[in-house]
């Protein structure tokens, strides 16, 4: 497969910068894939695994929301935040889910929808990232 | 000159000194905090720029390009959201920063609400009757661009449901390690963002619409926004603080060898004055 230049960029800095033959992402239309040669196309990527082929072989990562760009000369993810499955701090992800559990059950009783959605996005990535530990 | 005085030199040399030794130690940590906080800003860069260009591009879609968060309203309610520090003893940083928002406000009708972040801000605003929709105090120094989303997911509700109808973001920018100025940005609505041309980039397939992907980057383009002014600030303040730290050593460091001169004089005198006494002593046993 021909391989395209991709950009993963975070607020902690550039988290991948290099070749790849495919990526698939999820977005909120649905999981999309993206080879070399893509039209120019803009999506936002929901809480989810991503998966990107480098010399043949599949790498899974976590990405915490954010916006895939494709266009002509390369592909840029714009991520909250982005792991690779074998980085994921597994231990702080399950105290993470814990916490939020806790809060979810707090605030469905005082009914403040606010934190509500703040601690079901936590809930969520949490789980994302136990989920995608455990395919390192 | 007696003894008693010469004791007095000699306590305030050791306090002097001794305050001379905090105020060395403080201009020493700020220069490492600067350091790393020098580092911390430059690694946040990229995600922003390419955030700043992702709305651009956008914006520019089409001529009629509009959403809530573009669009300009009449004004009645502001939200500041005000970055100082957490601790004094750094120069103007704190007073500075704080009079650039009493100032940006004088004549309004309404008061401003206020997002404080730092402790110096909390305290100002609670003095003084302000109101104050949250308060993140000690949270520069770690704050990680995730703790940064909580304030900007707090203004966009704000502006979203209308309570507020302007976002703006108080911070000091960083001209150099000796220079940093207190700075506004207005944060929403987002204003000349795009040049609404239309050309060649309307070839992009947006899904599932411009205005829906619009939507969902310009919280997480508000929070690097915050997440860089906090960082920036951070910065700042462990510039002011150095800068002011190195003139109260230098300061401390000109004290000490003025006293040391006293001291010395008056212990020299005292020597003088006892050769003399001793001296004419034994001329009246002759």
């Amino acid at each position: 497969m021909t391989p395209f230049k991709l950009q993963i960029i975070t607020p902690d800095g550039v988290f991948f910068d290099g070749m790849t033959e495919n990526v698939i992402v999820r977005t909120t239309v649905g999981d999309k894939g993206i080879l070399a040669h893509h039209e120019p196309y803009v999506a936002a990527i929901t809480i989810s695994k991503f998966k990107v082929m480098i010399d043949g072989n599949y790498r899974y990562g976590a990405i915490a929301s954010g916006v895939i760009k494709v266009s002509k000369d390369k592909t840029v993810i714009l991520a909250q935040s982005c792991e690779w499955a074998d980085e994921i701090d597994v231990d702080r992800a399950v105290r993470a889910k814990q916490v939020a559990e806790e809060r979810i059950g707090h605030y469905e009783k005082t009914n403040d929808n606010k934190n509500l959605d703040i601690a079901e996005f936590k809930l969520k990535r949490a789980l994302n990232r136990i989920e995608v530990s455990k395919m390192r | 000159m007696a003894s008693g005085n010469m004791k007095d030199i000699k306590r305030r040399i050791k306090s002097v000194s001794s305050t001379r030794q905090i105020t060395k130690a403080m201009e020493l940590v700020a220069s490492s905090k600067l350091r790393r906080a020098k580092q911390r800003s430059e690694a946040g860069r990229p995600y922003f720029e390419a955030q700043y260009e992702l709305l651009a591009e956008i914006a520019s879609v089409k001529k009629d390009f509009s959403t809530i968060f573009t669009e300009p309203r009449e004004v009645k309610n502001r939200l500041f959201i005000v970055i100082a520090g957490d601790r004094g003893l750094a120069g103007g940083f704190n007073s500075n920063i704080l009079k650039a928002v009493t100032a940006a406000h004088k004549g309004d009708a309404n008061m401003p609400k206020i997002i404080a972040i730092g402790r110096k801000a909390v305290d100002y605003f609670d003095k003084r009757g302000y109101e104050i929709v949250a308060k993140f105090p000690y949270f520069a120094e770690k704050a990680k661009t995730a703790d940064c989303m909580d304030i900007a997911q707090l203004a966009v509700d704000l502006f979203a449901v209308g309570e507020v109808d302007e976002v703006e973001i108080f911070y000091t920018a960083f001209v150099s390690p000796l220079v940093q100025t207190p700075e506004h940005a207005k944060l929403l609505p987002i204003a000349n963002i795009g040049t609404g041309t239309g050309e060649d980039l309307g070839l992009i397939n947006y899904d599932p619409s411009p205005e829906a992907v619009f939507d969902r980057v310009v919280p997480k383009f508000i929070m690097s926004m915050v997440s860089c002014a906090v960082v920036e600030s951070f910065a700042s303040e462990q510039g002011a603080r150095r800068t002011a730290m190195e003139s109260a050593t230098d300061n401390a460091d000109e004290m000490i060898s003025n006293l040391s001169l006293v001291y010395n004089r008056a212990r020299q005198e005292k020597i003088t004055n006892e050769i003399t006494e001793i001296v004419s002593g034994a001329n009246a046993l002759e």
